[in-house]
């Protein structure tokens, strides 16, 4: 090109104005924003990579107030369940006291008072309600009381007393997400905290001939044990052992019947699964009604919810009957308070476990932060100096091109 | 012996030649920042002297030079640039149109902030962790219910801001053609005139110059090539057809195609073939409309119908608070209301295809099985069928990742209680309706006796959508598949009017055995939470996150693209027309020179006039008496 137009020149200028001030805008809007990426064509891989972070971002806050809600309220829970023990501690002191053959009948039913009114303050402490108003200890039906209070006649006192505590509350485990595919059970069942002896079933009816007829499925506690067509009783037992529930199975040497135990202090739930009769047939459940109210009619139960040992121990202090008092008085307070200590050290271990959660989350929110913050924010310093020496090309090259565009020969003619 | 006068002659010729030297430069000086101009010069000649050698000369020595004449006034002009120019201004055509519109598409994304419908999404998933944390709460099922609406409106937005491009995108289509029609017709009648004036031996240079400027124009838009060599037909031609030859011209039209929502074809006026273009803005508008918008609306749609079956398929078996179970989360709009999806394709009275979207087996699989069965599953694909072998070696999940990955457009996995679900694609080819299974065949037995999808192997057994009552050849019943939705789910998606009314109704619980949910199982809620990172196949991307960073990858890299190479080409087209403007810009200073130089020869002749005047004047008047 050994020849310049007069527009050349011009359109030169132009081009190159127009290129740096656009530099100059997008350098401006990203600084303003506080992003190196405004459009998705200024970086499309960090764009993409900063999508994910702040999704997982916002995940891991969310798991971080799971925990937080989770843990306040087991604190409640455990709050009370403290309580409770205290609650033991006293009425084992008075059956203690009861036990000694220094008083008299009538100082033993001064006792057995006592011994009421704590009942009373019990079932207020199992009924607790946490701070949104659902009921602590009620497993998943928690808009409702889940202890009920059965009120009856008693010889040897005037009024009404409580003769019988139900737990009616809900038997499933509710779950929370605490971090990616790691599930908590958030919800305390009653019929679980405040049982204190193993829960036995004895059916009544001879399992010696008896197969399954074709593939069902029973649950115990929620957890499904499949059983195929023509199992004997022999197999139904050895799947019921090898499933996780914490329930025991054995033949009755005597009656050839099923029966079933609970390996840790807790009320079993039983049922067959819909469309199944095995358990029915077994005579184990009747087949109506929703657990723990199924159980068949001609198969016995033994073991008792903490409210049992107490109306228990207290209708032996209004007989004043001295042995059962320190007897299966004492030896059932006993084991409602061992129970009870266990579930408190076991909410110990899972409250550590979620310490650990809380923590890790603590650390890998800001972690990501960082992440996001390298792949989509400005560097201020780098895009200051870059706007500075923008403005200054913009300054010197409008100031050539004012000096070189203006004369022509047009001037210097006359 | 020379005329007495020829001096005069001579002068006034040079006086003549001189001022329209001097008209040209004032005309180059008056049209120096018109667009397309090249600069005119006169070419001087000295006239023919005397004597020729002929027979009536007279015998004096010669030749005596006879002033000078102009021979023609012509542009300072390279065909051959002007040709890299036209095919250069094609490419840039194609992406300068390209760049607008692919920069709008990404503003669509509204990406990475806290504003897009990725993070209304991740609001709408939290409302649902935190009901299941407090199921028995009401106010978190309004949470869930208000995040869903807003998430609605999200999808629904960017659906629609989706749909305008497109529409901004086809106006400027019709236009553009409307354009091009407009162009040749004005390009003919300048043909004509420049036939006429070059027919009597003249250079229309001006003509010629707008004549150039409007085919750069229609270079821009259509891809061209220029054929001058028959002086007496300017023919202008693309992709081997004519568009203008001489004076006849073939224009270009477009119709609305039924297939394509009522966008337009672009046709060849008389013949109604359908008109094929490489580059150029028109070629850059069907890409972006029938390509890119519609990719993008189809990803759309793609998140809005998983939705839709994902929530569904939870919501549907758990219970609300008023323990009923069976509701759907969102609302679900069928193509047809007919159970087996019937539906008449060619309108011609008779049921003549299958709309069905998805698919279930009856059985339950384990992933990490070995299927121990042999067989190659035929699958529809883009153009045409997919076959994907599988090995008795492989297991459930192996010969389900190789269906995702095969590029059919059907995929699959295996839903919450483990059965085989198949679903469908959007279409690549327009003809081919979206979220439509074409075609499924299995020559061994993993979707038929083990998955539980089709009745029997082979062709016989295998389902083709094209044929009423299709779902005959599935195993299950009716439960068991699924009919297509009406067209984009990204446009119609909401929330069942049931569960806007009542929230009661909203199901958080899959209670247990059969029985009803109690208020506080939020197991439901639970699963719900944790679609949003399991692989749940949305297309044939694994996850959520999967999808939305590859989308905006995507959709980033392709505005990188065009952002890119339209500046290159700009750059190209700035260096060639800079090069043409060297040759064929006007220089004022240099016109100056040259009118100074004219003005000299102007005078200089004047100047000799009047000394042969004197001359004359003293033979005329003072000779005699």
């Amino acid at each position: 090109m050994n020849r310049v137009s007069t527009n050349q020149a011009n359109n030169d200028m132009i081009y190159h104005t127009y290129r740096r001030q656009k530099l100059m805008n997008d350098l401006q809007n990203k600084m303003a924003e506080q992003t190196r990426i405004r459009e998705l064509r200024d970086d499309p891989v960090a764009a993409a990579h900063s999508a994910r972070f702040l999704s997982r971002i916002s995940r891991l806050e969310r798991f971080q107030e799971n925990v937080e809600n989770v843990q306040s309220f087991r604190r409640v829970a455990e709050g009370y369940m403290n309580e409770a023990n205290q609650i033991l501690h006293r009425i084992r002191e008075i059956a203690v006291q009861g036990a000694t053959g220094t008083f008299t009948k009538e100082d033993k039913k001064i006792m057995g008072q006592e011994v009421n009114e704590l009942l009373k303050e019990l079932v207020e402490v199992a009924n607790a309600s946490g701070a949104d108003g659902s009921k602590l200890f009620g497993g998943d039906r928690n808009l409702t009381e889940p202890f009920r209070a059965l009120e009856g006649r008693h010889p040897e006192i005037n009024g009404r007393v409580i003769s019988k505590v139900d737990y009616v509350g809900g038997n499933k485990d509710n779950f929370v997400e605490i971090s990616d595919e790691n599930l908590i059970p958030s919800g305390f069942r009653g019929n679980s905290i405040f049982w204190a002896e193993q829960h036995q079933i004895f059916s009544g009816v001879n399992a010696e001939s008896y197969t399954v007829p074709e593939d069902t499925a029973i649950m115990i506690d929620g957890v499904r044990i499949p059983l195929a067509a023509g199992d004997n009783i022999y197999g139904i037992i050895a799947r019921i052992k090898d499933s996780d529930a914490a329930v025991d199975a054995y033949l009755d040497p005597v009656s050839n019947s099923l029966n079933i135990r609970s390996t840790v202090p807790h009320q079993i739930l039983l049922e067959d699964e819909q469309g199944g009769s095995v358990l029915q047939d077994l005579g184990v459940v009747s087949g109506n009604g929703r657990p723990p109210f199924n159980i068949a009619s001609d198969a016995r139960e033994s073991g008792g919810s903490v409210f049992d040992m107490v109306i228990s121990l207290r209708d032996s202090l209004y007989a004043g009957d001295t042995l059962d008092i320190g007897g299966r008085g004492i030896q059932g307070i006993t084991s409602a308070q061992n129970n009870l200590v266990q579930e408190i050290a076991k909410l110990g271990s899972v409250d550590e476990r979620m310490e650990i959660v809380w923590n890790r989350l603590n650390r890998e929110i800001p972690q990501t932060q960082e992440q996001n913050s390298l792949a989509s924010d400005i560097d201020m310093a780098e895009a200051i100096l870059e706007l500075k020496m923008l403005e200054y090309t913009h300054k010197a090259a409008l100031q050539t091109a004012g000096r070189i565009l203006q004369p022509t020969l047009m001037d210097f003619l006359r | 012996m020379q005329s007495t006068f020829s001096g005069i002659e001579i002068g006034k010729r040079s006086l003549i030649a001189h001022t329209q030297g001097m008209t040209t430069v004032g005309h180059n000086l008056s049209n120096a920042s018109v667009e397309g101009y090249s600069r005119q010069r006169v070419h001087f000649k000295a006239t023919d002297p005397l004597y020729m050698p002929q027979l009536n000369r007279e015998n004096t020595p010669g030749q005596i030079g006879q002033g000078v004449d102009i021979t023609r006034i012509e542009r300072v002009h390279d065909e051959l640039l002007e040709g890299k120019i036209v095919s250069r201004a094609n490419g840039r055509g194609y992406w300068e149109a390209r760049d607008s519109y692919m920069l709008q598409l990404e503003q669509v994304y509204n990406e990475p902030t806290e504003s897009s419908v990725r993070t209304l999404m991740d609001r709408f998933w939290d409302s649902w962790q935190e009901l299941s944390i407090h199921p028995q709460e009401g106010a978190a099922r309004q949470a869930v219910v208000q995040r869903g609406e807003a998430l609605m409106d999200g999808i629904h937005r960017q659906y629609s801001r989706m749909k305008e491009i497109r529409n901004m995108v086809e106006d400027d289509l019709t236009a553009t053609v409307g354009r091009v029609n407009a162009i040749l017709n004005d390009v003919r009648s300048l043909n004509e005139e420049i036939l006429k004036v070059e027919a009597l031996g003249d250079n229309p240079n001006d003509l010629l110059d707008r004549r150039d400027l409007l085919v750069k124009q229609l270079s821009g838009l259509i891809n061209i090539t220029v054929d001058n060599r028959d002086p007496d037909e300017f023919s202008i031609h693309t992709q081997g057809r004519h568009l203008m030859q001489g004076r006849v011209l073939t224009p270009l039209r477009t119709d609305p195609n039924p297939l394509n929502e009522g966008y337009s074809t672009v046709r060849w006026a008389e013949s109604g073939e359908e008109a094929h273009f490489t580059g150029g803005k028109l070629q850059a508008l069907l890409d972006l409309r029938d390509g890119d918008i519609r990719g993008e609306i189809q990803k759309l749609d793609v998140l809005a119908m998983n939705y839709i079956d994902l929530v569904n398929e939870i919501h549907r078996s758990a219970y609300g608070l008023d323990g009923e179970n069976g509701r759907a989360f969102f609302e679900e709009v069928p193509f047809v209301t007919d159970v087996a999806g019937n539906y008449d394709r060619n309108g011609d009275g008779e049921f003549d295809s299958s709309y069905i979207f998805r698919v279930t087996g009856t059985n339950t699989l384990n992933p990490q099985d070995h299927v121990g069965l042999q067989g190659t599953i035929t699958l529809s694909g883009p153009q045409g069928n997919i076959e994907i072998p599988y090995n008795p070696t492989d297991t459930v999940g192996d010969v389900i990742s190789r269906i995702n990955r095969a590029g059919a457009e059907v995929v699959a996995r295996l839903d919450q209680s483990g059965r085989m679900a198949m679903k469908a694609l959007p279409a690549t080819e327009i003809e081919n309706p979206d979220f439509v299974i074409r075609h499924i065949e299995d020559s061994g037995q993993f979707l038929v006796g083990y998955a539980g999808i089709l009745q029997n192997s082979g062709a016989e057994g295998a389902y083709d959508w094209e044929q009423a009552d299709a779902v005959l050849a599935f195993r299950g019943g009716g439960d068991s598949y699924a009919i297509a939705p009406v067209a984009h789910p990204s446009g119609w998606i909401e929330i069942t009017g049931a569960l806007k009314n009542d929230i009661n109704r909203l199901a958080a619980g899959f209670g247990e055995n059969g029985r009803p949910a109690n208020p506080g199982d939020g197991s439901a809620a639970l699963s719900v939470a944790q679609l949003r990172t399991r692989p749940v196949m949305l297309g044939n991307l694994m996850s959520f996150d999967d999808f939305f960073a590859e989308t905006i990858a995507d959709v980033g890299l392709r505005g990188e693209q065009a952002q890119r190479t339209f500046e290159t080409e700009n750059l190209v087209m700035k260096e060639l027309e800079g090069m043409k403007q060297a040759l064929s810009g006007v220089n004022i200073d240099e016109e100056f020179s040259q009118l100074i130089k004219f003005q000299h020869g102007y005078n200089a002749a004047a100047r000799f006039i009047s000394t042969f005047n004197s001359m004359l004047d003293t033979i005329i008047n003072r000779l005699g008496v």
